[in-house]
């Protein structure tokens, strides 16, 4: 189903999620990606968003609040990306930010934000290079995207 | 019959068999196509479409997506702008409007398309979620003097090759920070909006206040630690190991001897 936000099925509703919509060969490279992530030790859950707030993929435990956290998700990932651009530190890769009870993981891509949620004790320094390596792959699907 | 006009025949035959896609059409499959990340052949349908029909809120709302998509921030806001004159209640533009002010530190810019969309479109997450973050931030209050001389850098020990060390309050005020006038306002709000934002997105997913962050770019790393009132920040090698680095800023809070 094309998404329900757009005008070619409903301009009224704000609802943008894009979650259940048909995938096909790179979609599924970014799921395959989120489901590499969300293997890993402490990882639970994670999604995919586009910078315009597109949910591609989510993997996210039960009631959690998808769309919200999608939106903030993308909002900072842009932030990161600007800050990076700004302040002259090379393109953004990666951000993790740790609370008491669990950590936040941020990859950036052109295509979009990966964003990981995970427990406390998690060992922040795999989780960081897996996502590095993930987003590195994300990357390459941008430049296969455009050179098609 | 010359050449010219078989061929010519030949081509209005061709043609006249195939039907032209309307620009409904066009606008959903370039939806599909961005649903599939294939965003220049989104950009290219959704182009040809609005040839074809050049009023249609859809069109343009899907052509800021993919101006977003590839940063192309002032085109996106004409097109966001373009949907509301067209259908001003589009809770979708006015949300890709108030990220856009967001991103452009507009805060004040940002409340009023937050608000608007949720006032006619009640059951909107993504909206309701940046509302609920904007509507704590407060302007920075002026900076003083006296809280910038409350801080005594001489005890640092700064590691080496760190830079853009920053000390700032949650709501913006700068207390301390190195560089330029200008590269501290530069640092003094990327650090306060990563702050803000990160602190939003932990809470929103269940896990509490923000104590630290690690932010790699190509070239360094940025270490964050804050305790909800301050925000201490510094660049570091992008070499150094995420342990490594949180400790020496661990070390640098220690120095300042800040306390919540």
């Amino acid at each position: 189903m094309a998404d329900p936000q757009t005008a070619a099925s409903d301009s009224a509703t704000p609802h943008d999620s894009g979650a259940g919509s048909p995938r096909p060969s790179r979609a599924q490279a970014f799921r395959e990606t989120l489901f590499e992530l969300i293997r890993l030790d402490g990882v639970r859950g994670g999604l995919i968003v586009t910078p315009d707030g597109l949910v591609i993929t989510s993997e996210l435990p039960p009631r959690f609040p998808v769309e919200a956290l999608a939106a903030l998700a993308a909002t900072l990932g842009r932030e990161l990306e600007l800050g990076a651009s700004r302040l002259d530190r090379g393109a953004f890769r990666t951000a993790l930010f740790s609370a008491d009870d669990g950590t936040v993981f941020v990859g950036g891509s052109p295509v979009g934000y990966v964003t990981l949620v995970a427990d406390r004790n998690v060992n922040m320094e795999a989780v960081r290079t897996a996502l590095g390596r993930a987003v590195d792959r994300l990357r390459g699907t941008w430049r296969t995207a455009g050179a098609a | 019959m010359g050449l010219a006009t078989f061929l010519e025949r030949t081509w209005s035959g061709l043609t006249g068999l195939v039907k032209p896609r309307s620009a409904a059409t066009m606008f959903r499959l370039a939806d599909q196509y961005r649903h599939e990340g294939r965003y220049e052949e989104a950009a290219d349908l959704i182009a040809e479409g609005l040839r074809v029909a050049p009023n249609i809120a859809v069109g343009h709302l899907l052509d800021a997506y993919v101006h977003v998509v590839f940063r192309e921030m002032p085109a996106a806001k004409t097109s966001f702008r373009r949907v509301l004159s067209l259908d001003p209640y589009h809770p979708r533009a006015l949300f890709g409007l108030a990220r856009i002010a967001l991103e452009e530190g507009d805060i004040e810019g940002c409340r009023p398309f937050l608000d608007r969309a949720i006032q006619y479109f009640p059951d909107f997450p993504e909206a309701k979620a940046l509302q609920e973050m904007v509507a704590t931030w407060s302007a920075p209050a002026a900076a003083s003097a006296a809280t910038v001389g409350a801080v005594n850098t001489e005890r640092l020990r700064l590691p080496q090759n760190a830079h853009d060390l920053i000390l700032t309050h949650a709501d913006g005020t700068l207390v301390f920070a190195q560089g330029s006038e200008e590269r501290q306002r530069q640092l003094s709000v990327h650090m306060t909006q990563v702050y803000r934002i990160a602190s939003a997105t932990l809470a929103r997913a269940g896990l509490g206040a923000m104590r630290r962050g690690v932010v790699e770019g190509s070239s360094e790393m940025t270490f964050i630690r804050s305790d909800g009132g301050v925000i201490l920040g510094v660049a570091l090698p992008h070499e150094i190991e995420v342990g490594a680095g949180l400790v020496q800023v661990g070390r640098l809070w220690t120095d300042l001897n800040i306390k919540s």
